[in-house]
């Protein structure tokens, strides 16, 4: 019948989609290889391709890599990979998800207070940990910013709804704005009064891969998977917010709820990823749209396709961090903005930027 | 998804990677052991310093803290070093190396691309000893001393790590010798000295408590930064309160990092009536030398008794 | 039996009453329009039915007080059209459409094929087939129209509430639209409320009117008996002549002020 026929083409190119997710998971696979193989030192890249298959069961392939090598790529860069990939994964999701709980194209993960308090949190950390010899049993660093972060989306939270209308996303994108704003400078005042920790805390800010252990990944694993998880269930609830609050509310949506489940979910998991790798910036903000001018808005898509690519990006934009200037680290906040501005111009170019 | 975008994308990451794997890995792996004459190898292996504990003598280490290369290259284990930060400037072997490692943010890979066999740092910026524990490399931290006497334990500790203990021990002596020397030079005039330590250009100074402070102590002068700010030793004065406090030294310390000359002191609004500008009693320090706690502390010591001797000479 | 009923809705906003006491009962298939000036009070007694701001009293469909708490019993019952609805420029019309369809897909699920067969149904009876891919960005004006009722009626929901469904429309479209309302209303049994500012219009299609002022219920009847130039000129401040045609059409001619 020519209406079902019509129909099942309509939703967007719904026949599509299994296409555009099988080459976005191809692009992050293709991407962790090429950030194991390359590297300022250690093995020739092809040697770990051979090294990698000779570890899949009833495959043996000699690579001829030296044991300290192999450590080198599974010990220090490996952890580096995935770190890579689960923050980027992570902070695009959340940019998207902010993006469709606020209907606001200019939110980033860190807009309700997560950046300026996880930024509070590890500068007196700093100011107060100036012995280097850790005596601490846990590491207070990510623990001090990831519940600094948690705290001021909670005050930020506490103080959007106090006043103005409950449903209104605008009142709290304000409340973020001016509880970053409070917090921001009680940092540069305790930073005024310690200033021999500011170039740390500045090295925090800028966000760094470079320390990344399997410590780090384990760290954060549980966090992520729950928040992507919650993100990527609520992803059709976002699309019906997209014609608003009130229409939403009369379709049956609970906007309050799904408001706070979102936010909660969002910052929980860019809370946790901030911990470990400080505040990596652009990536929130610019991989959900780059998405959206590929694949269009839905959200349904928008939000897995976020996942991938944000991981595929952040892959990608961790290797000339650590090989440009090797044997120094160029911050990889620093590549994510030189590498994401030209490719989103460009896309911008070829596109129309209708929302 | 616009055929042309797939395409474009996909060349797009394909060139990203090309031009990248033809530059990367390329640092040079090759394991080149130098050779070492037997410098006086005066420690037996395996020694321990701390949670260290090193097997053999080192013959590949990496510094990064520039004190800590001063130090090694002073008690002549240069020969052992292959690698050091961008801001071991001193001695000249050092800057030979052309080396430029990164202290604030190590590459660890960078870093074991060398091959170590010991690696030095003033501290910890990230989980750098995690990772060279997972390397099985030996990691030391030189923390910044706060006192004089911590110093010469610093020494002492890379002299038995490195197999140059006579050598250490030497250095520290003649250390000891030449900062009495130099404190016994001058003459304590009857009332304490005041003094201004300046930082930067912004007014941070640095309070008696500082490991800086501790050698100006050694001759009995009076910092001006004390009690400013309970709990911070590198307090950022007002210039009101530097001017109205009237120092009779001036130690500017920021010769190098932000270009403060005597002349510059005296151009600044409020300040060319101060006693010591007046006098000339402006002490100049290569910023270097004064926020490093290595064998050129006595140069430091010995300035700051010239800077005395002229100014009580007046 | 009652498809809809109102029983003392008092809306509030900020201490100002909106709406004082409202009580209506509509059976089934009726359509009862709400007049009146600006700030009558007549958006705001479609907002509370439809979930939208706190109301007392209360509202209850085929005599069920609608929960307070369930936002998706509410969307199953009632469908609203708003005024200016928000547009997102790069939905297709399907997943428009398809938003209708959230009162009936559970929380986490995606729709199931019986949510489709509804969606093309709904499609087809209102001639958007051909639309189904378009972008929103790209339809006109009367065709938005029509799929913000196609939206409403994928909700499947007994009671239709218009907020000016005419106001934005060129005088075509104002009929198509309103002829369209009228034939679902028949085929389906819809019981509808719309508020409305053309008069004439509101008299010509809607069984009942209801006058309100300030908040309150003040004439009610059918058009000839509330559409009178005393009454029009008392509430509205218009002066203007009230014609009957002959085939019972009421409508009202503003006038100008004698002028030389």
């Amino acid at each position: 019948m020519p209406t079902s026929v019509i129909t099942s083409h309509s939703i967007g190119g719904r026949d599509k989609q299994p296409l555009s997710f099988a080459l976005s998971g191809a692009v992050v696979m293709f991407m962790i290889l090429v950030g194991l193989m390359i590297g300022p030192a250690g093995p020739q890249w092809w040697r770990i391709p051979a090294e990698l298959l000779d570890h899949v069961p009833f495959v043996s392939l000699q690579s001829g890599m030296s044991r300290a090598d192999w450590n080198l790529v599974w010990q220090i860069r490996a952890p580096r990979v995935v770190l890579a990939a689960l923050v980027g994964s992570m902070l695009s999701v959340s940019g998207a998800s902010y993006q469709g709980v606020f209907r606001n194209p200019l939110v980033d993960p860190y807009l309700l207070g997560v950046a300026a308090g996880a930024g509070l949190g590890a500068t007196i950390v700093f100011t107060l940990q100036r012995e280097t010899t850790s005596s601490w049993i846990i590491d207070p660093l990510p623990l001090a910013a990831f519940i600094g972060a948690l705290c001021a989306v909670l005050v930020t939270y506490v103080v959007g709804t106090a006043f103005g209308s409950v449903r209104s996303g605008t009142t709290l994108v304000l409340a973020g704005v001016a509880v970053t704003s409070m917090l921001t400078a009680i940092q540069a005042f305790v930073l005024q009064r310690n200033s021999d920790v500011v170039r740390q805390v500045y090295s925090w800010i800028l966000g760094r891969l470079s320390s990344a252990t399997w410590g780090d990944v384990r760290l954060i694993l549980p966090y992520v998977v729950v928040s992507s998880v919650v993100l990527l269930l609520h992803r059709r609830l976002l699309d019906v917010m997209r014609v608003g609050d009130d229409e939403a509310l009369a379709l049956g949506i609970n906007v309050r709820r799904v408001r706070l489940i979102v936010v909660l979910a969002a910052t929980l998991g860019t809370a946790s990823v901030v911990a470990v790798t400080g505040l990596i910036g652009f990536v929130g903000i610019i991989v959900p749209h780059a998405v959206r001018l590929l694949v269009g808005a839905s959200n349904r898509v928008v939000l897995p396709m976020s996942m991938m690519l944000g991981a595929a990006f952040l892959v990608a934009a961790d290797i000339p961090s650590r090989v440009l200037a090797s044997p120094a680290e160029t911050p990889i906040g620093v590549v994510t903005a030189f590498i994401g501005a030209p490719f989103f111009l460009l896309l911008l170019r070829t596109r129309d930027v209708s929302r | 998804m616009n055929k042309l975008t797939k395409a474009g994308i996909a060349g797009f990451l394909f060139a990203l990677t090309a031009t990248i794997a033809g530059c990367g890995s390329s640092a040079d792996t090759t394991d080149t052991t130098i050779a070492v004459e037997a410098t006086e190898l005066t420690a037996t292996y395996p020694v321990t310093v701390g949670d260290l504990t090193l097997d053999a003598q080192p013959m590949r280490i990496i510094s990064l803290s520039p004190t800590s290369t001063e130090m090694l290259y002073a008690i002549g284990a240069g020969a052992q070093v292959v690698a050091v930060d961008e801001y071991s400037n001193y001695p000249a072997e050092a800057v030979a190396l052309g080396t430029m490692l990164s202290g604030f943010e190590p590459n660890i890979e960078a870093i074991s691309g060398f091959t170590p066999d010991l690696v030095i740092a003033s501290y910890d910026p990230g989980s750098l000893a995690e990772q060279l524990g997972s390397l099985n490399i030996p990691f030391f931290i030189a923390s910044a001393p706060t006192n004089l006497d911590s110093v010469y334990e610093q020494i002492e500790q890379l002299g038995l790590l490195v197999g140059h203990v006579t050598e250490a021990d030497q250095l520290v002596a003649s250390m000891q010798t030449e900062i009495d020397a130099a404190v016994a030079a001058v003459v304590a005039p009857a009332t304490p000295l005041s003094y201004y330590y300046e930082l930067d250009d912004t007014y941070y100074s640095v309070t008696s408590n500082s490991f800086i402070g501790q050698l100006f102590n050694l001759f009995g002068l009076r910092n001006i930064a004390d009690n400013v700010e309970a709990g911070n030793d590198y307090p950022q004065l007002s210039a009101e309160a530097i001017v109205s406090s009237n120092p009779d030294i001036i130690v500017l310390a920021d010769t190098k990092c932000c270009a403060q000359t005597a002349e510059t002191v005296a151009a600044r609004d409020g300040w060319g009536g101060l006693a010591a500008v007046v006098a000339g009693n402006i002490a100049l320090l290569d910023d270097d030398i004064a926020s490093r706690w290595g064998p050129r502390i006595v140069e430091l010591v010995v300035a700051i008794g010239e800077a005395i001797t002229k100014a009580s000479a007046k | 039996m009652t498809a809809i009923g109102f029983c003392d809705l008092t809306v509030s906003y900020d201490g100002t009453d909106a709406v004082v006491g409202f009580n209506d009962l509509l059976h089934s298939g009726e359509w009862l329009c709400l007049i009146g000036p600006n700030g009558a009070g007549k958006s705001s007694v479609l907002r509370a039915a439809a979930g939208l701001v706190p109301y007392t009293g209360s509202v209850a469909i085929n005599q069920t007080e609608i929960p307070a708490a369930s936002a998706r019993w509410r969307a199953q019952h009632i469908a609203y059209v708003p005024q200016a609805p928000v547009i997102p420029t790069d939905m297709s019309v399907y997943e428009y459409v398809l938003l209708g369809r959230n009162p009936y897909i559970n929380y986490f699920s995606s729709e199931t094929s019986h949510d489709r067969d509804v969606i093309d149904r709904v499609l087809d009876r209102l001639d958007l087939v051909q639309f189904a891919a378009r972008k929103l960005g790209t339809l006109s004006g009367g065709e938005v129209q029509r799929l913000v009722i196609a939206r409403a009626l994928a909700q499947e929901a007994p009671v239709l509430l218009l907020d000016e469904p005419t106001s934005a429309l060129d005088i075509g479209h104002q009929q198509q639209a309103l002829e369209l309302v009228d034939s679902l209303r028949r085929e389906q049994g819809l019981t509808i409320i719309s508020a409305m500012h053309d008069l004439t219009l509101a008299g010509l299609y809607a069984d009942r009117l209801v006058l309100m002022h300030e908040g309150h219920r003040v004439a009610e009847g059918t058009a000839k008996q509330v559409l009178r130039s005393e009454t029009l000129a008392e509430f509205y401040g218009v002066s203007a002549r009230v014609h009957h045609e002959a085939d019972g059409t009421v409508v009202v001619i503003p006038q100008r002020s004698a002028r030389l």
